[in-house]
């Protein structure tokens, strides 16, 4: 699974973290949300950028323990292995894994299928690719 | 629930910041924002405060649904005293400031005193602290934002004045995400007055409801259900440019100081030119709607220009040239400029320059004096000087007051009452003084199906409207989400635990109205001042399906009374005893 971003949907809304968080974290914060997507003037122009989990699993390789598994590119973190030593969020190319201060990595998931950040965006910028 | 129960102080005269309990009885009468802000300010201003001295204060509110995933939620309330006029100010501001300040551990954040120095307040989760300012001095908001995110981070999101603020220009705003503005009564004078530049916040907490699931649930059925739909999407597709044409069709586009109802220029400004130069949309945070037009037109580009600084800005100066309104609008943004105040006071000028009253070298459709206004504003410098005074000001100097488009010193925005007799009600009797946020009744009448030239049934129109959005822009909401107090309080529940009843919202709306009245009663302001200019009650309409349409002066005095009475407030517009024991405001 995938998901997909067109940036010329995107109006920087961040309901999508929102999501993110709340349903995961069972708070809204989006420092927490695993995913990043930015809306911003630079440079004398508005830039929107998406950070997503891609599936690659590079955390899966980089984990010291083995902790982190991945079945058709989604990762799942077996806690009571993980170490909290960071290295997934290191390696990840994307910079979307959070380490939080409880020092468990928060990985994207898929929400099993249906991505909240997907059934959140109000304009049809996110999707998801099986 | 939906509040983190912590207030920031912050004395400026002696540097000391603390940090204290939300006031739980208060938020529970008046939920947040502008309601809140206003309890606070009400209670702990002296009547009679000087609103430039150290004596004035200054509250920036989130409300229980900010942070969270409520849409339409991620604005910032602004509270204190107006230096243009004296009354209640209440503005707000859209970005993301407003999330970010409740994720920094705050809901609100009450500013005192006056600093010695220039400085500006970091907030960093949790912890603030002043830092010396003076290399921001004299810069604009969009360099100043820069310099602030160099020095604090991308993530950080800023609050700041232009040099109009320092230099206590009456009408001058607070900016935030270069664009966005909490832009009418003065705010920035007050930051100025009290030599703060900028506020910057930054937090990685979080926001929690007393029930997720249940907030999740009912809040993305309102959002597909409610939000996304027709009623609301014009935000998206056009955004308030597309009040232009409706505008010009209703005959209510202010046009030449409001000497005319429509424009030849109109489609120039109108939102299909807008949509030709649009290079993005932008959003606030949690808004599925995205009203922000990110234009680019020629050499000038801005976020805008809304239907407010199109008219005010365009039409009504006479200026039938978009890039010069876009140029007109970035202006104003960076020096921290009001664009309503702005251009009413070019178009007022520009007027008495025609009557031959006084010529401060504007002209009608003059783009280059035009444009050159704004700094010199700013700045003071040269005819900007006088021009700084607004409307009201440069009437009482050099005369003209028949046709000085403002009350209680605040200018009109964008709606010809003469086409719309309600909003003549809504401009005389909004706190704040000629306002479209109190209540906006040209919707129901100039652009609906209500008659616009009756005053019939608009008393109680225009009260239930200022209730309601009163009571939204406490909770925070955006003015764009037209929602129920029923839809209100199914998301307000799950974020409170406790079941939240309309009925309590929309009264807590009329306590909050009241309550702005009473402020201004106390600073002085009586019924009298509820009052148009002269030219609404004498001089007829030109142009559009209203012409030689005045609001007759006995109809206008009529409505205002039945207002009154409907209101339970006395003839001179006093809130009577038993309104205030109902509305638990003794």
């Amino acid at each position: 699974m995938k998901l997909a971003f067109e940036a010329e949907k995107c109006i920087g809304c961040r309901l999508c973290h929102l999501a993110c968080s709340g349903v995961k974290e069972n708070i809204f914060n989006p420092s927490l949300s695993r995913l990043k997507v930015a809306s911003e003037y630079l440079n004398g122009g508005l830039v929107i950028t998406a950070s997503l989990c891609s599936g690659c699993l590079s955390c899966a390789e980089a984990c010291p323990t083995g902790a982190i598994s991945g079945e058709n590119g989604v990762p799942v973190v077996d806690a009571d292995i993980c170490t909290g030593c960071g290295e997934c969020a290191n390696a990840c190319p994307e910079g979307v894994i959070v380490m939080p201060p409880d020092g468990r990595p928060r990985l994207c998931d898929f929400c099993g299928g249906e991505p909240v950040c997907v059934q959140w965006c109000p304009q049809g910028a996110l999707t998801a690719e099986v | 629930m939906g509040y983190i129960n912590s207030v920031l102080r912050v004395n400026l005269t002696t540097g000391e910041i603390s940090r204290e309990g939300l006031n739980r009885k208060w938020a529970d009468l008046y939920y947040g924002g502008k309601g809140l802000g206003i309890k606070y300010l009400y209670q702990e201003l002296e009547p009679g405060t000087d609103p430039l001295s150290d004596g004035n204060k200054i509250i920036l509110l989130t409300g229980p649904f900010t942070g969270t995933i409520v849409p339409c939620s991620g604005k910032l309330s602004v509270v204190t005293k107006s230096p243009l006029n004296g009354a209640a100010l209440d503005c707000s501001v859209g970005g993301n400031i407003a999330g970010e300040l409740k994720y920094a551990g705050y809901d609100m954040v009450i500013l005192e005193g006056k600093s010695p120095e220039p400085v500006y307040l970091v907030i960093e989760d949790g912890e603030a602290s002043l830092m010396e300012a003076g290399f921001l001095w004299g810069r604009g908001t969009l360099d100043t934002e820069k310099e602030l995110l160099k020095l604090h981070g991308e993530g950080a999101r800023v609050l700041s004045i232009g040099p109009a603020g320092e230099n206590i220009i009456p009408y001058a705003c607070l900016t935030s995400e270069l664009y966005r503005q909490a832009g009418r009564g003065g705010a920035g004078a007050v930051f100025g007055s009290k030599n703060i530049k900028a506020v910057v916040v930054r937090g990685t907490g979080g926001v929690g409801v007393a029930d997720m699931p249940g907030l999740l649930k009912a809040a993305q059925k309102a959002m597909r259900e409610d939000l996304l739909t027709d009623t609301n999407l014009w935000a998206y597709t056009d955004g308030t440019p597309m009040l232009v044409e409706m505008s010009q069709n209703s005959g209510i586009l202010p046009t030449r100081n409001f000497q005319q109802a429509t424009f030849e220029g109109f489609e120039s400004l109108a939102s299909p030119s807008m949509q030709k130069a649009r290079a993005g949309k932008k959003a606030c945070l949690s808004c599925g709607l995205g009203c922000g037009n990110y234009t680019v037109k020629g050499a000038a580009r801005v976020e805008g220009p809304e239907y407010e600084t199109l008219s005010i800005g365009g039409s009504n100066c006479g200026i039938a040239d978009l890039e010069a309104v876009v140029k007109f609008n970035a202006l104003c943004d960076d020096l921290g400029l009001d664009t309503i105040s702005m251009g009413s006071t070019i178009a007022f000028a520009m007027e008495m320059t025609e009557k031959g009253i006084k010529d401060l070298g504007l002209r009608f459709g003059d783009v280059s004096s035009y444009l050159e206004a704004p700094e010199l504003v700013a700045f003071r410098k040269g005819k900007g000087m006088e021009l700084a005074l607004g409307v009201r000001g440069l009437s009482e100097r050099y005369g003209g007051r028949e046709f000085a488009m403002q009350v209680k010193g605040l200018e009109f925005p964008g709606y010809e009452p003469r086409g719309s007799w309600g909003m003549g009600l809504a401009y005389a009797t909004a706190p704040r003084g000629a306002c479209h946020m109190s209540a906006w009744p040209v919707a129901e009448e100039a652009y609906g199906e209500r008659d616009p030239y009756t005053v019939e049934g608009k008393a109680g129109l225009v009260a239930d409207l200022q209730h309601y959005n009163a009571l939204k822009f406490s909770l925070i909401l955006c003015d764009f989400w037209a929602l129920s107090f029923d839809l209100m309080a199914e998301l307000l529940t799950p974020i409170l635990g406790r079941e939240v009843a309309a009925g309590e919202l929309e009264l807590a709306g009329e306590r909050i109205f009241n309550l702005l009245r009473l402020f201004n009663t106390r600073e002085g302001f009586t019924g009298k001042d509820d009052t148009l200019p002269d030219r609404i009650f004498n001089q007829g309409l030109v142009g559009g399906p209203g012409a030689g349409k005045i609001l007759p002066r006995e109809e206008f005095t009529k409505m205002l009374g039945e207002y009154y009475r409907l209101r339970g407030w006395d003839a001179n517009g006093i809130p009577e005893k038993d309104t205030l024991i109902r509305l638990e405001l003794t």
